[in-house]
């Protein structure tokens, strides 16, 4: 009997087949564990589509004193985003000198700067928001702390990350002229990685920019908690038309820092 | 002459165990030039950042300028950094920052904190530094970006940086080892000129042996972290290079340094 030529190891492809096995299974059991049915999300399309295109279209535009509040509420997003992630890119820039075992001068501790930082990140946004709702209360001042804390925590490891990347040779060759830590953070870190952070910044602001508005939707203000106030009263006219403000300020967001980014890594 | 700097039984042993240096031993008078020849790994580097401390020893005492050095700390060490320059393989600039603002890089040591931090340099510093970039024949790129130059050229932003900081000593790590020839001699011409012109004494890593024997008033060799030889360029004969390089050595396949050794008999 003539035995087939293998193209792969037996081994690899094992390992695939079981992959996929393992994939197909979890599927399986996590579907029925959820009570989730496809097929009655399929029956039932006709309702979503009609409540789509009876209450949610055509978009309706609100009274005149309304429209001003919407428009309120999107600066108010923009702001906490905006405010919240500078002040985290500060605080993130200080805790990440020391976090990266290259440039920190207590190399020892960075292992600890960076596994708090970890921390916090896996703390998700909204789980903060509720957090602090919880003990202090709503309003934007909450909004922006939970907005601050996780990306503070996100921009921490992505500046530890952009620094480790450049500044290791000229790092060594300012500390040869006797220059002191600060001096050689500001003479030779920041200048090698200031594009690198900038664009991380921008990055977590249009992040935030969308964390924004799912955060006041719980309670932390701006066009979130707008939108969620006509959601709860039923009016999906209007609901509609402030969907379609947020997307458009996230979009052109994205475009204003995308474009920004671009023109930086040139 | 007198001594400048003076290495008396350094030992060097990493935390992995590697034995870097075994009992090393030499002087280096003022004004003087000396290389430092050996294989890869035998301890080159680790004499020169042994110097300004930007590695420890494990026993032994460095003298320079007829102070201990070798367990200076904090503000005292930063003092001692501001009179030795170096110079380094790849070369080590700011690369986003203009040539000037790399050549000032070698006052830091010698101002206050704050104006180190916002590179507020007097204009006296500014002046010497353009002196000196024209001198080194970079005076035209003052205001380029260090990241545009070619290696040769960055590197003698390197030298200049070292210059500003009027060091008594410029310790040059393989300063052209990523060179190409006439580059490679053009910054030794200019290492050797400027250390003579100033009083500088020089210790320079080399590979190229050719290079150690035309710019050296003294050779230094190297073997596993032991010193095999300390003498005039004229006692470098097949003997003693068969002392540093091993029993393989020949003269041609020193020239661009074991890899090469390596390379050629993995052809044969």
């Amino acid at each position: 009997m003539r035995t087939r030529i293998l193209l792969v190891p037996k081994k690899t492809r094992r390992m695939y087949t079981a992959f996929i096995a393992v994939i197909i299974a979890l599927f399986v059991i996590s579907t029925l564990s959820t009570d989730f049915d496809a097929f009655t999300l399929i029956g039932k399309s006709n309702a979503i589509w009609q409540f789509i295109s009876e209450d949610f279209i055509p978009p309706k535009l609100p009274s005149e004193s309304k429209v001003y509040d919407i428009f309120e509420g999107v600066l108010v997003t923009l702001a906490l985003a905006m405010s919240s992630t500078t002040l985290a890119a500060i605080l993130a820039f200080f805790t990440a000198l020391f976090g990266s075992e290259q440039v920190s001068p207590y190399p020892f501790a960075a292992r600890f700067v960076r596994s708090f930082a970890t921390f916090l990140r896996n703390i998700p946004t909204l789980v903060w928001a509720f957090i602090l709702f919880s003990s202090l209360g709503i309003g934007t001042g909450v909004g922006f702390a939970a907005l601050l804390i996780t990306s503070y925590a996100f921009m921490c490891r992505a500046f530890i990350e952009t620094m480790e990347d450049v500044s290791d040779d000229c790092c060594e060759s300012l500390m040869a002229v006797g220059a002191s830590f600060p001096q050689r953070v500001f003479q030779a870190i920041v200048p090698s990685c200031v594009i690198g952070f900038i664009s991380w910044y921008l990055y977590c602001l249009e992040v935030n920019i969308r964390a924004s508005t799912i955060v006041g939707m719980v309670g932390g203000g701006g066009i979130g908690l707008v939108l969620f106030s006509y959601i709860k009263t039923f009016q999906y006219g209007i609901s509609c038309s402030i969907i379609m403000v947020i997307a458009v300020m996230v979009i052109a967001v994205d475009q204003i820092t995308g474009a920004i980014r671009r023109e930086l890594s040139k | 002459m007198k001594t400048l700097l003076e290495f008396r039984s350094v030992n060097k042993t990493y935390q992995n165990g590697n034995h870097a240096l075994r009992g090393v031993s030499f002087k280096v008078k003022e004004g003087e030039f000396v290389s430092i020849i050996g294989p890869s790994g035998s301890g080159k580097s680790t004499v020169l950042r042994s110097i300004n401390r930007l590695q420890g020893i494990s026993s032994g005492s460095i003298t320079f300028d007829g102070e201990e050095i070798s367990k200076l700390r904090g503000r005292a060490l930063r003092a001692l950094r501001r009179r030795i320059g170096m110079i380094f393989q790849n070369y080590n600039l700011v690369l986003p920052l203009s040539v000037i603002q790399n050549a000032l890089h070698g006052r830091l040591g010698s101002m206050g904190p704050i104006k180190g931090i916002l590179g507020l340099y007097s204009e006296d510093d500014k002046r010497k530094a353009l002196a000196i970039l024209d001198e080194l024949g970079i005076g035209d790129f003052a205001l380029t970006r260090a990241s545009d130059l070619s290696g040769g050229q960055k590197q003698r932003v390197g030298i200049a940086r070292a210059l500003m900081q009027d060091p008594k000593l410029l310790l040059c790590d393989e300063p052209i080892a990523s060179l190409d020839p006439q580059s490679a001699r053009t910054i030794m011409d200019l290492l050797r000129d400027q250390a003579a012109s100033r009083g500088i004494a020089c210790i320079v890593n080399l590979h190229q042996l050719d290079i150690a024997r035309a710019y050296s008033d003294r050779i230094i060799g190297l073997r596993r972290g032991v010193v095999v030889f300390d003498g005039a360029p004229t006692d470098l004969d097949d003997d003693v290079l068969r002392r540093i390089y091993g029993d393989g050595f020949s003269q041609d396949n020193v020239q661009g340094g074991q890899a090469d050794a390596h390379a050629d008999l993995a052809c044969a």
